[in-house]
């Protein structure tokens, strides 16, 4: 069973993934009293095969802080930074990269950007999605990703990415946010805008 | 994710990437320089639909059969595993990686294929790379130097034993 996206639908969820980062993007600016600058998000709807490498280069070492979704619809969040990335957002909030505080500063910023995305969504869609607490790891980018693929997808030979990036002006600093929502949760998502017609 | 790709030229590396609750299983004849890998992502197939190289339950038959194919020979045949990690421990997870690992061990045992070498378990990603000339296989966990399973050369059928090691978690 694969479903399959129209293009007005994946103009749909990209405008979600949209107004998600754009809410993020806001809180983040607040908390740095910086400028963040945001990418037009991708709606990539995909073979199993290859979503990792539409994510970025599988054996590239990332922090990653993951939110599971709950509510009314299911789904992971999740924040991806470069080493690079990371160590300037630890800067920025003075705290040592690498360190436990550092990781619990991540975890905390990874906390309060997947919570805007999520409230973003659920303004747009008048949906209920209670962020569960946030897991962080660093270690290669596939073996994060095709994880959670593995968890969402079930079944179904195709996988739904939302992809936005995030960059603080002017500081080596991007990240990448990602929607991968479970078997039913793009339906889901799309039914409040009239577009629910997903096989699968 | 759920790739199946087996060579037999010399010049050929066949390489799962970031390896995390996967399992990539490689299945070398180092005498015929026959090499086969599947990138496994779930245990087993619900509904028959979908490529074989996902699912543990038929992805192991079809990469046996490929491999000899490919020129190799079943009793000649050894296995490799790599990954089949719990990368997060979310609520409720559903441990999907040693439900791979089972699975890819049972279908194994099925196909009367011994494995030699396997690095599995605990919450890390790993790289797995065979180089089709001499069938050596290696590992690497993300930031951490390369570690070789299976050792290159056709030693077969005059090395008594094959070199064994074990890393899992």
């Amino acid at each position: 069973v694969t479903p399959r996206f129209t293009s007005t639908q994946l103009d749909a969820l990209r405008e979600l993934a949209n107004i998600g980062s754009g809410t993020a993007a806001t809180a983040l600016a607040q908390m740095l009293g910086q400028e963040v600058n945001l990418t037009v998000p991708r709606a990539l709807a995909l073979p199993l095969a290859d979503a990792v490498d539409a994510c970025g280069d599988a054996d590239d070492t990332v922090t990653a802080v993951l939110i599971p979704l709950e509510g009314d619809i299911a789904g992971v969040v999740l924040l991806l930074f470069q080493i690079d990335g990371a160590r300037a957002l630890c800067r920025l909030l003075g705290v040592e990269a690498g360190s436990e505080v550092g990781n619990s500063a991540l975890r905390e910023i990874g906390n309060i950007l997947g919570t805007s995305y999520m409230n973003g969504l659920a303004a747009m869609t008048g949906l209920s999605m209670e962020p569960s607490p946030p897991h962080l790891t660093t270690d290669m980018l596939g073996a994060i990703v095709s994880s959670l693929l593995a968890q969402t997808v079930g079944a179904s030979n195709m996988a739904l990415v939302l992809d936005s990036e995030l960059e603080v002006a002017h500081q080596p600093c991007s990240m990448s946010f990602l929607l991968l929502p479970m078997r039913g949760g793009a339906s889901d998502l799309l039914a409040p805008l009239g577009l629910a017609q997903v096989e699968a | 994710m759920g790739e199946i790709a087996v060579s037999a030229k010399a010049d050929d590396v066949l390489v799962a990437r970031g390896l995390g609750s996967c399992i990539g299983l490689a299945l070398v004849d180092r005498a015929a320089g026959v090499a086969g890998l599947a990138h496994i992502v779930l245990p087993e197939s619900t509904d028959g639909s979908g490529g074989p190289g996902r699912f543990a339950d038929r992805a192991v038959p079809v990469l046996v059969a490929q491999v000899l194919d490919a020129g190799a020979i079943r009793r000649r045949l050894e296995a490799v595993l790599v990954g089949g990690a719990h990368m997060f421990d979310v609520a409720g997870g559903l441990n999907i990686g040693s439900r791979n690992e089972a699975a890819v061990r049972h279908g194994l045992a099925r196909a009367g294929v011994s494995i030699c070498a396997s690095a599995t378990g605990g919450n890390i990603g790993r790289t797995l790379r065979i180089a089709v000339s001499d069938c050596a296989i290696t590992m690497n966990e993300a930031g951490s130097p390369v570690m070789t399973l299976l050792a290159g050369s056709p030693s077969w059928p005059t090395g008594a034993t094959t070199s064994q090691r074990s890393v899992s978690k």
